[in-house]
């Protein structure tokens, strides 16, 4: 199993009421497999936001496997000005 | 009390100038223009009738006038730096002494800051403030463009308006009261939403756009624009007591659809999830800073990279795009 930081923004951490979730995956899981777990925890409230992945402070566009420890943030676009 | 190289120039057969630099200082930065008597500071009260202090910046004297509690004594604003800028080509740019002993910034970025154009796409939450630090901090020419009038519950948060000002339109309040702030500016005014058709007017000829709206869609749309005439865009975005911040379209670098590409889901804009006054000013205000930065051609910035901060928990994060 490998231990992975997800750190909450915007939506997300409302979604939660948590600014950081610690989660055990499977090895060899990644950002997409991690992407769809949070969505079922959110238990439909982001069903419909749009969320973009950042692995250890950089954007990551494409699939990736993670790695113990690794820290994942999940970034939703905002609108307000 | 402080006066301006152009007081000084205009009445300075009345007063001593008083050089209290250092030496060395002295030799490196020669005074042109004045005629100075050198004294130190324990010795200034031995001069009678009404003196100027004068050192590099104009702040070593405000310093000496207050301590010494000296009477008939003025510190010369800015110092030796704006009075010799003064002397080259009568500006007097000792409003901004404050700012130009900065190493970064300087006279040669202050002149930067007054030769600059800059576009701001909103005049709400975020639009006042950016707009008010850049009027402030000397820029030259702002282009504002907001369709939308002042309304009671746009007051907590958008600091350019007042009570007597709801009903009016944005852009003409908000142009009345920069004004204000400097004189000199120029403020171009457009009384309509950001769009495809006047969008490029507005973007075309700034040196930086800010993106101070409310929705994707005209964020999209800045991008766009942005790309095409290759104008940096200075985003911001807020989500209750969350900022987003990027310096996006650097010559290339990643736009607004590296950072959320087609179609992003809509969050909430202000009007339905909330906010506090203080946080579109502290995102406003980022953005002005890094407009001063990406003008003046600071290397610490915000290109290619989001800035994330939390005003609960006061956190930030920068995520490299």
């Amino acid at each position: 199993m490998i231990n992975i930081n997800v750190k909450c923004f915007s939506q997300v951490k409302y979604a939660f009421g948590k600014d950081e979730l610690n989660l055990e995956l499977e090895v060899g899981a990644t950002t997409l497999d991690l992407e769809k777990i949070i969505r079922e925890k959110a238990d439909g409230k982001l069903d419909t936001v749009s969320l973009r992945i950042a692995l250890n402070q950089k954007y990551i566009p494409h699939e990736t496997e993670l790695k113990d420890r690794d820290e994942v943030a999940f970034i939703p676009p905002v609108q307000g000005g | 009390m402080i006066l301006t190289p152009k007081e000084l120039n205009d009445q300075k057969n009345e007063f001593t100038v008083i050089d209290i630099r250092p030496g060395e200082q002295r030799n490196e930065f020669p005074v042109d223009g004045l005629e100075t008597v050198v004294v130190t500071e324990k010795d200034i009260n031995t001069i009678s009738g009404k003196k100027v202090l004068i050192c590099q910046f104009g702040i070593v004297t405000e310093r000496v006038i207050l301590t010494n509690n000296l009477e008939d004594t003025y510190s010369l604003l800015g110092g030796v730096q704006a009075w010799m800028e003064f002397q080259s080509d009568q500006s007097d740019l000792s409003r901004w002494s404050r700012q130009t002993v900065l190493p970064e910034i300087g006279i040669e970025g202050q002149k930067k800051l007054m030769n600059a154009t800059v576009a701001i796409v909103g005049m709400g939450g975020l639009g006042c403030p950016a707009a008010q630090s850049l009027m402030s901090a000397g820029v030259g020419k702002l282009k504002l463009i907001d369709g939308d009038i002042v309304e009671l519950s746009n007051l907590h948060r958008q600091p350019l308006y007042g009570v007597d000002d709801i009903n009016r339109l944005k852009v003409e309040v908000a142009k009345d009261r920069l004004e204000q702030l400097n004189k000199n500016a120029v403020i171009e005014s457009t009384d309509e939403y950001f769009n495809k058709e006047n969008g490029m007017n507005i973007i075309e000829g700034a040196d930086v756009t800010i993106d101070a709206t409310d929705n994707i869609q005209t964020r999209q749309l800045i991008d766009r624009f942005s790309k095409e005439a290759n104008v940096p865009m200075v985003y911001g975005g807020l989500f209750r007591y969350e900022g987003q911040v990027a310096v996006l379209n650097v010559n290339g670098s990643p736009g607004y659809s590296d950072l959320f590409p087609d179609p992003p889901s809509s969050g909430e804009t202000c009007e339905d999830a909330g906010v506090l006054g203080m946080l579109p000013g502290i995102i406003g205000n980022i953005q002005a800073l890094e407009t001063v930065k990406l003008i003046i051609g600071i290397e610490q910035n915000l290109i290619g990279k989001l800035l994330i901060y939390d005003g609960l928990n006061h956190q930030s994060e920068i995520i490299q795009l």
